[in-house]
């Protein structure tokens, strides 16, 4: 991550960046394709899915190879995992930093890694999503393809949003959700010169999924209705109380996340570890195991499942995956939302039909709106969730009582956790997007190649007279005290050593300015920005880290034309007309 | 058989042929002059590809009869064997005898005696165990053909050598997508079918497989088949699930749960029928209101009786029938004769032209035109046609294959579980 790309590399024509991101889109769609393709021909291999099982003819064998299936994909992909250098899948939160941070690239080698392990984690049945993944190898390709050409950190970031539209309108079928969701999760921005490449990634995908393969869409809807309009008031409600679910369903992913470390399984360990146990528990709940559109399909149904039984399963299924998710298993968090969502919808749907007294509650829409509540917040997009929803199903009442459910459910989500997992996971990592790109931005840019050696040093002992003598002779108002070991011990300006000069011949130590802030040479830009409220001078001394040795200094002119530059960054390439 | 061989070896051509090819060439004649050593039987025991050089491939592409060709046939003076061929019976054999059995026989000389079969392999399995299999051929459902070839019932059969379309289109590209497998070759796509009696609601009429299941709107007793395959589709489709998930939902405890608790809920007015010629019977005789059944079975019954039948469309199943050989066969060169000429492109035009069933080549496909007898189009009647095939279940041939036997023990088991209501039915 030191590698820096300049930051002001000429930009790329808006003709290549369109190409460019056409042609992202067409490789991220034939691999997006593939990689779904994949999973599911490991799943019906692997004995995972539902019809593999039942054509499963030794049916003695089924229940061993249930416990054995996850494990040993867990072991395979502890192995994977070696291979990166964090120890951990790379996901959506590593391209959202990427990006909003303008480091500007994704490495390729773990992403590689990263979609192997999830590839692996997903076929043999593991309880986490798929689209975390396809998004993150999505924003590899395009990050690589920026790179070939050679472009600058804009447009690197376009290109990255280009390859995750294109993964989320291949893998849904759905480009106008693709383009809303790189701009709405990882861009954070709605800039024109970003629009073009972005639609024609995603359209590139969308055709490239069309034309090679045959593929069914992920969850067709034939026809709902709502039957009152009071319902509407119903689903306002579900998408507050969703936000609710979404954020036990967080807290779990993370306090897994946690939990795991402090059970002393060596980390190679740990996922083989969660593919037991999950195996395990799916001889009783089937439900959990892999991605669950069976289940999702039944929680569609009204009296398919009864209440008990989706509350269980809604239960069972947020922990699987938390399971999973915390101890190693590489996926994502999208695709069990879906399936605790629809589960929480029914159990809405079901509440309706017996406080109503049995109104026939259409399930179907209940499941939906319960979907939507839940996804929402989890990944911070509900625009993008609510076109996920209008393009499956094409069902535009459907879509209306998503809208209704979505509209309370990120705020409730962001007021009792966060704008989403990812930020709440890049805010523990130390990247704080709360309060927007600009902070984020200057918290990923260094001071350092903006510090100054002190131009007048003085020994802390020198005379109140020759002190004034030496900065009248270098022309400077400010000094720095450094002691023999070139330990900085203060700033002295001229204007304190006049103001002393008639009380007798002090020494210059004495007239140091009691509060002048100080910040360390490997701070960020945003902490020297926060540093310099209280600087009344001209610079910010610089001292290394954990030590009191002058490194130099920061002048107030150098730094705040960085962070104008920086902000005159982010508003160009967030309001580029091209 | 002569004069292919010598076609491929010119001598002047030597220089160019390799080894293997001049291998071949001296093979061919010296397997020419053992036939024509050893008489008859030897050329019917001779293996498929050989038998597959005979002259009358070419005639076999065109489809027509060729009276020159019979002659070949059998080697001189043995007796043109007998092939027996079980299937289906009632209007789909005799439309079978008229296309199909009768032109064959006068063509060839050969004979074809008809064995009844309705589907399943019990009766195969059993003959095949005590070695006295007397079937040559069968037509089988895609899924038993599937089965039946993994248990080792049937016999593997050549591919490479069917005859091209009239247009010369190569026969892997005429056939539909999924009509070639390891030992069937596909003839027609048939479809199971609801059909009603157009007399039985007026004002209303049903559109959807739901309405199978509704007796409030459509009240009146129904007739199905006493067999997994359809019901549990259809009632798992009447819940509003995709045609496209049925399959994935019934692998699952729940999904049969909710397909029987949705037949549970008519149990009480259904007639089950096992032969496929009952159910047009019920409707017509006004026994019974809606029925499941083979669309061609249907459709017999309206034009050859007039019978007051219309087919929903919604929700067909369609499967593909194959013909196959069985594994004891004592005439496999013949039956093999036969399938070459009976899927054929003239072969299955004509079949659909008695019956309306989806002939398996395009070629065919395109060429049917009016009902033989009454001069009907048959194409808005074939379920391939585009607007009969809007919401079709593709029959999950694999599933069957490897759960028939269990699935067919649970619907048994719920069957007997109802037993009781039908007969207190009268009571009532």
């Amino acid at each position: 991550m030191t590698d820096h790309p300049p930051p002001h590399r000429a930009e790329l024509s808006l003709t290549l960046v369109v190409t460019l991101g056409a042609g992202v889109g067409l490789v991220v769609g034939a691999l997006t394709a593939s990689f779904v393709l994949a999973i599911f021909a490991l799943n019906d291999w692997l004995l995972i899915s539902p019809r593999a099982r039942m054509m499963f003819e030794h049916r003695g064998w089924l229940a061993a190879v249930t416990v054995v299936v996850p494990m040993l994909g867990g072991l395979v992909v502890g192995l994977l995992h070696r291979f990166i250098a964090e120890g951990r899948a790379h996901g959506p939160p590593d391209v959202i930093a990427a990006v909003q941070t303008s480091r500007g690239r994704l490495p390729l080698h773990p992403g590689l890694l990263s979609a192997l392990s999830s590839l692996v984690s997903l076929g043999s049945g593991a309880s986490v999503g798929q689209y975390g993944p396809l998004v993150h190898m999505g924003g590899t390709l395009g990050s690589l393809g920026a790179r070939l050409l050679r472009a600058g950190r804009a447009d690197g970031n376009i290109a990255i949003a280009c390859g995750v539209a294109a993964a989320i309108a291949t893998a849904f079928k759905a480009p106008l959700a693709g383009i809303l969701f790189a701009h709405e999760v990882v861009l954070r921005h709605f800039a024109l010169r970003a629009f073009a490449p972005v639609a024609a990634a995603a359209i590139a995908g969308y055709v490239m999924e069309d034309l090679v393969f045959e593929r069914p869409p992920l969850f067709h809807v034939a026809a709902a209705e709502i039957l009152h309009r009071w319902e509407y008031l119903v689903f306002l409600a579900m998408g507050a109380a969703g936000a609710l679910v979404a954020a036990a369903y967080l807290r779990a992913v993370l306090g897994a996340a946690r939990l795991a470390p402090r059970t002393r399984i060596p980390a190679l360990l740990r996922p083989a570890a969660a593919g037991a146990v999950l195996g395990t528990a799916a001889l009783w709940v089937p439900d959990i195991l892999g991605i669950g559109a069976e289940t999702l399909r039944f929680a569609t149904i009204a009296g398919a499942i009864p209440p008990p039984e989706l509350a269980l399963i809604l239960v069972a299924k947020l922990l699987a995956t938390a399971l999973c998710l915390g101890f190693g298993f590489s996926g994502g968090v999208f695709s069990p939302a879906l399936l605790i969502g629809a589960l929480f919808g029914a159990l809405c749907g079901n509440a309706v039909a017996l406080l109503t007294g049995g109104v026939q509650a259409t399930m179907v829409v209940y499941a939906v709106a319960g979907m939507v509540a839940v996804t929402a917040p989890v990944i911070g997009a509900p625009m993008a969730t609510l076109l996920i929803v209008f393009e499956l199903t094409g069902s535009y009442s459907l879509t209306t009582a998503a809208l209704a459910s979505v509209a309370l459910a990120n705020l409730t989500g962001a007021r009792v956790f966060g704008r989403s997992l990812f930020d709440v996971q890049l805010r523990r990592r130390g990247l704080d997007l709360s309060a927007g790109r600009s902070r984020a931005l200057l918290q990923g840019q260094p001071i350092a190649p903006l510090v100054q050696p002190a131009p007048v040093t003085l020994p802390p002992g020198m005379s109140n007279a020759d002190a004034i003598d030496l900065l009248g002779r270098r022309g400077r108002a400010e000094g720095y005290l450094v002691d023999a070991d070139g330990g900085y011990r203060g700033t002295v300006t001229l204007a304190a050593l006049e103001a002393r000069r008639g009380q007798g011949d002090g020494a210059a130590e004495d007239a140091a300015e009691p509060a002048r802030p100080v910040v360390t040479a490997d701070s960020s830009l945003w902490m020297a920005v926060d540093q310099a409220r209280n600087l009344t001078g001209e610079a910010l001394p610089v001292v290394e880290r954990g030590g009191r040795r002058l490194v130099g200094v920061l002048p107030e002119v150098a730094l705040s034309r960085a962070h104008v530059e920086t902000l005159d960054a982010v508003r160009r390439e967030e309001h580029g007309g091209g | 058989m002569g004069v292919e061989p010598v076609r491929r070896c010119p001598a002047g051509h030597w220089g160019r042929i390799g080894p293997r090819r001049v291998h071949g060439c001296l093979l061919l004649p010296a397997l020419v002059l053992a036939m024509l050593f050893s008489p008859g039987p030897a050329l019917l025991a001779a293996p498929n590809p050989v038998y597959m050089h005979q002259p009358d491939a070419p005639a076999a592409a065109t489809g027509e009869p060729s009276v020159t060709a019979s002659a070949g046939t059998a080697a001189p003076g043995a007796e043109p064997p007998v092939l027996t061929i079980a299937t289906w019976g009632g209007a789909y054999e005799q439309a079978q005898r008229a296309a199909l059995f009768e032109p064959f026989t006068a063509r060839t000389g050969i004979e074809i005696r008809v064995a009844e079969y309705d589907g399943g392999l019990t009766e195969l399995r059993a003959r095949h165990a005590d070695g006295g299999v007397t079937w040559d051929l069968v037509d089988m459902t895609m899924s038993d053909t599937l089965t039946a070839c993994r248990e080792g019932l049937l016999r593997p059969l050549p591919q490479d050598d069917l005859p091209p379309s009239p247009e010369g289109a190569p026969a892997h590209r005429d056939f539909i997508p999924g009509a070639l497998t390891r030992c069937g070759i596909a003839h027609t796509a048939y479809a199971t079918v609801i059909a009603y009696d157009r007399r039985a609601f007026p004002g209303i009429r049903p559109e959807r497989v739901a309405d199978l299941f509704d007796l409030e709107r459509f009240p009146g007793r129904r007739a199905l088949q006493e067999a997994p395959f359809g019901n549990l589709e259809w009632a798992l489709h009447a819940y509003g699930v995709p045609t496209a998930d049925l399959y994935r939902l019934l692998s699952t405890r729940r999904g049969l749960r909710l397909a029987l608790a949705k037949l549970d809920a008519v149990a009480h007015q259904v007639t089950w029928w096992q032969d496929g010629a009952t159910p047009a019977r019920l409707l017509e005789h006004g026994e019974v209101v809606m029925a499941s059944g083979y669309n061609g079975r249907f459709f017999a019954a309206m034009a050859d009786r007039g019978a007051p039948i219309e087919i929903l469309w919604d929700g067909q199943i369609q499967e593909l029938e194959n013909w196959t050989i069985t594994a004891g066969s004592r005439h496999p060169a013949a039956a093999l004769r036969f399938i070459r000429w009976a899927t054929g492109t003239d072969a299955l035009t004509r079949f659909a032209r008695h019956l309306p069933y989806g002939p398996a080549r395009r070629s065919a496909s395109r060429r049917v035109a009016g009902h033989v007898g009454t001069g009907i189009d048959m194409q808005p009647h074939l379920p391939t046609h585009p607007s009969n095939d809007r919401n079709a279940i593709v029959k999950d041939v694999q599933w069957y294959a490897r759960t028939h036997d269990r699935i067919r023990a649970i619907f048994r088991r719920w069957l007997r579980a109802r037993a009781p209501t039908p007969v207190l039915r009268p009571d009532q």
